[in-house]
């Protein structure tokens, strides 16, 4: 019976927290729980794009990484969905959606992808990523399962954030997530470099990131210690050849 | 409708309000049931505090333990009122020994078979929000084994109540968390313009914000947000010097 799963889902939180200081991110508690290969989750601001707030490992990262640069995939549609968005098989997928990212999810090692709305009745605070080694949809407990998590995530994330004095993100929220400001930082100089707006400096960051096929954080990174620089008069991006670090 | 797509409905709209659809009132009453057969008690039961401080009786295993645990509220007596108070467990208390400490409830206790009782307390960020109680017609202690399970029992219910008590503010706090992660968002992209624009470090960055909106009276998200849309220069900020008192 489904509240039974619900108790379960408490009864691993519990236990994880009695474990040890360093609580485990919700992405780990979801993956393990629903016995995929990882997940991610990401929060939808009332303004702006998808934020990720957590991932469970790296493929996971990669993958949410992906739908933060492309802009689609299945979290990104989940957090505007009734239900759960599934592709159960990256290689023969249905339909013409996600083009960019069908084939470089495959590539970050995904095999099948599911994202879950993130809401507590009709408030929407993001989606829950899920991903596979294996292809095939969820079984209908997975499916069950995934629904109650989602649910239990989004009060887990509001509750935290409940003790935070206004205008802040709880410090327990910003401990457990990966919150990536170092992005914004770096977009912020890249747009001064380029004399562009912020919003197209974070686009630039993010495809030259994707080109180099490395993440918007390590990017981020290099242009921070002025390490690489964009340049306005040749409009490219260039090693300086130097390093703040 | 296929039955695929009839199921797909169905999980749909248990989804909608999936945590709400499941009464706090049900998920205790089960964690109740559970502690009695995971270990050696005979019955148990859950009082929470209201917002005013009073108790409330909420989840019991048996009909007993509720006529017992709503007593003991009555009657502003008994183990699970004193662990409320205190914040701190009851554990392995002889009911014959305690005549003297609850003078009402420990003869009704009795009078319902059983001999022994152990409260431990539900604690949310430094606060006893209530208890979970534990009565055992036997006598003796319970074990340290079944200690530790009673207290990852009593951990399961406080997730529980919090998951459910979230409910209430979550417009207000999903607001809050959106706004917070807008404004640091902003922040973090004005930081980085300063920094680039004026040669200075982050931290520095920080600094020259914040001086030039308590100097301006306004709040450091309006400086960022102005200096992000273009509207200030960073070199025109102000310096990090403290502002005149009047």
């Amino acid at each position: 019976m489904p509240i039974n799963r619900l108790i379960d889902i408490y009864e691993d939180l519990a236990r994880r927290e009695h474990l040890g200081t360093d609580t485990p991110s919700l992405c780990v508690v979801a993956a393990e729980f629903l016995d995929v290969s990882g997940a991610g989750i990401g929060i939808l601001p009332s303004r702006g794009p998808m934020t990720v707030f957590c991932t469970s490992n790296h493929v996971a990262q990669d993958l949410m990484d992906l739908e933060v640069t492309l802009g689609e995939g299945p979290c990104v549609d989940a957090c505007s969905s009734a239900g759960v968005v599934a592709e159960p098989d990256l290689r023969t997928p249905r339909g013409q959606r996600w083009i960019s990212y069908v084939p470089q999810a495959s590539a970050a090692g995904a095999r099948a992808v599911f994202g879950v709305p993130v809401r507590i009745g009709a408030i929407r605070l993001g989606a829950l990523s899920l991903f596979d080694h294996r292809a095939g949809p969820l079984t209908e407990a997975q499916s069950s399962d995934a629904y109650l998590m989602a649910s239990v995530v989004g009060r887990a994330v509001l509750s935290v954030q409940a003790g935070a004095p206004p205008d802040s993100i709880a410090d327990e929220l910003l401990r457990q997530s990966t919150f990536d400001f170092t992005v914004h930082q770096a977009a912020g100089m890249v747009a001064v470099q380029g004399a562009v707006t912020v919003g197209e400096a974070l686009a630039r960051l993010r495809a030259h990131a994707f080109a180099l096929n490395v993440t918007a954080t390590a990017l981020a990174s290099r242009v921070i210690f002025r390490e690489t620089v964009f340049d306005a008069l040749s409009r490219e991006w260039l090693e300086t050849g130097t390093s703040t670090r | 409708m296929t039955r695929e797509s009839l199921l797909i409905s169905t999980l749909v709209e248990l989804a909608d309000n999936l945590v709400d659809n499941f009464d706090v009132i049900d998920v205790l009453t089960i964690l109740s049931n559970r502690c009695v057969e995971a270990i050696d008690v005979d019955a148990a039961g859950v009082l929470l505090t209201s917002p005013e401080g009073d108790l409330q009786f909420v989840a019991s295993s048996s009909e007993s333990i509720r006529t017992l645990e709503l007593f003991q509220i009555q009657s502003d007596e008994g183990p699970c009122v004193d662990c409320c108070r205190s914040g701190t467990a009851i554990v392995n208390h002889a009911l014959e020994d305690s005549y003297a400490q609850w003078p009402r409830f420990t003869p009704m206790a009795v009078a319902h078979g059983f001999r022994s009782v152990h409260c431990l307390p539900l604690r949310l960020r430094g606060r006893t929000i209530g208890t979970l109680n534990l009565f055992r017609t036997e006598q003796g202690p319970l074990s340290a084994e079944d200690v530790v399970v009673a207290q990852g029992l009593a951990d399961v219910a406080t997730i529980a109540i919090i998951q459910h008590r979230s409910t209430l503010d979550a417009i207000t706090l999903n607001d809050q968390l959106s706004h917070a992660l807008n404004s640091r968002i902003i922040i973090e992209q004005a930081k980085g313009k300063v920094s680039q624009a004026t040669n200075c470090s982050m931290d520095e960055a920080f600094d020259r914000l914040r001086a030039h909106a308590r100097n301006h009276n306004v709040r450091l998200t309006e400086v960022a947000e102005a200096v992000v849309a273009g509207e200030i220069e960073s070199d025109l900020l102000d310096r990090a010097v403290p502002s005149k008192r009047r």
